[in-house]
């Protein structure tokens, strides 16, 4: 599967028929928003303005989908959330 | 405590020894906690014997005692569930992730006590393992938060708030009128430092990617 993600000008992922599963970053009061947007960036591949949009949505909104995909590619995302130590989830897409 | 700052293209920060024993101790904490080895069994950093340092050993003494428990929630935070409304996925994913991940952070904390136990106060983190850094000091932190219940933004503003009013009444000579656990202080205290650190250490690499660019 693409491991790209397609982006909207605004920065939202486009979940395509296929991508049956999301990636979920919650918001926590530990982690640093420079440190989360710098994630986003060198992980995701996001430019800055992107990751900084997401992790505005994490801090203000509570949780932000970061990327959608095939389980096993959620699987792959969230293992790397979870290595830098952002509080990530996986759910089908839609739930 | 001097966070990190750029120098030659290395992030340098300083720590004088008593500094450096209460961070690298919380790392072997950490590191234990993950089920890692104990860091440097033949060479313990030295401890130094200032009564200040004793004081902020024994608080880390407790906090050690409360890092074996069963059903741990700083562990959970380190290693959280990944499908809280689907058992099979979240086992699934446990069971594919846990070894792998548990071994990332434990190989990082080992090389921030490698560096914390050198000799002198500078701290040099290298670019290409800064962000390893900076998630083995989001681990550190994880688990402070969690023996300081910081469970939303509101409880770390109250931290924050508590802080200052303990820092105050010290200043004061006020100390016994103080309304907040010592403990609690010093371990908020420490969360802080390291919050700091981490902050530098970030900006130091965005700042070295952005110079990057413009080159």
């Amino acid at each position: 599967m693409d491991s790209q993600e397609q982006l909207e000008p605004e920065g939202n992922v486009v979940t395509r028929l296929d991508d049956a599963w999301v990636t979920i970053v919650w918001n926590d009061p530990v982690n640093l928003m420079s440190y989360v947007t710098h994630v986003f960036q060198s992980y995701f591949g996001f430019t800055r303005q992107a990751a900084e949009a997401r992790m505005h949505e994490v801090h203000e909104h509570g949780k932000s989908v970061v990327s959608s995909g095939g389980r096993e590619k959620m699987e792959v995302d969230v293992q790397a959330m979870h290595g830098y130590g952002l509080w990530a989830t996986m759910q089908r897409s839609g739930q | 405590m001097r966070g990190f700052a750029e120098r030659d293209g290395v992030a340098v920060a300083e720590l004088d020894e008593d500094e450096r024993a209460v961070v690298a101790r919380i790392v072997a904490d950490v590191g234990l906690l993950l089920g890692g080895e104990a860091f440097g069994m033949q060479s313990e950093p030295v401890r130094p014997e200032r009564d200040e340092a004793d004081e902020i050993f024994a608080h880390l003494a407790g906090l050690e005692d409360s890092l074996a428990e069963p059903n741990d929630p700083a562990i959970l935070r380190l290693l959280p569930n990944a499908a809280p409304t689907d058992r099979e996925v979240a086992s699934e994913f446990r069971r594919l992730t846990e070894g792998d991940l548990r071994d990332t952070k434990v190989r990082r904390l080992r090389t921030m006590w490698e560096q914390l136990s050198e000799d002198g106060p500078e701290w040099e983190v290298e670019r290409q393992d800064a962000m390893a850094t900076a998630a083995a000091l989001t681990d550190i932190r994880l688990v402070l938060a969690s023996r300081l219940s910081l469970n939303t933004d509101e409880d770390a503003d109250r931290l924050h708030t508590e802080i200052q009013l303990a820092e105050h009444a010290l200043d004061t000579d006020a100390e016994d009128d103080l309304m907040v656990d010592p403990e609690r202080v010093w371990l908020g205290m420490l969360y802080q430092a390291l919050t700091w650190l981490q902050e530098s250490l970030v900006t130091f690499v965005v700042n070295s990617e952005e110079s990057d660019s413009n080159e």
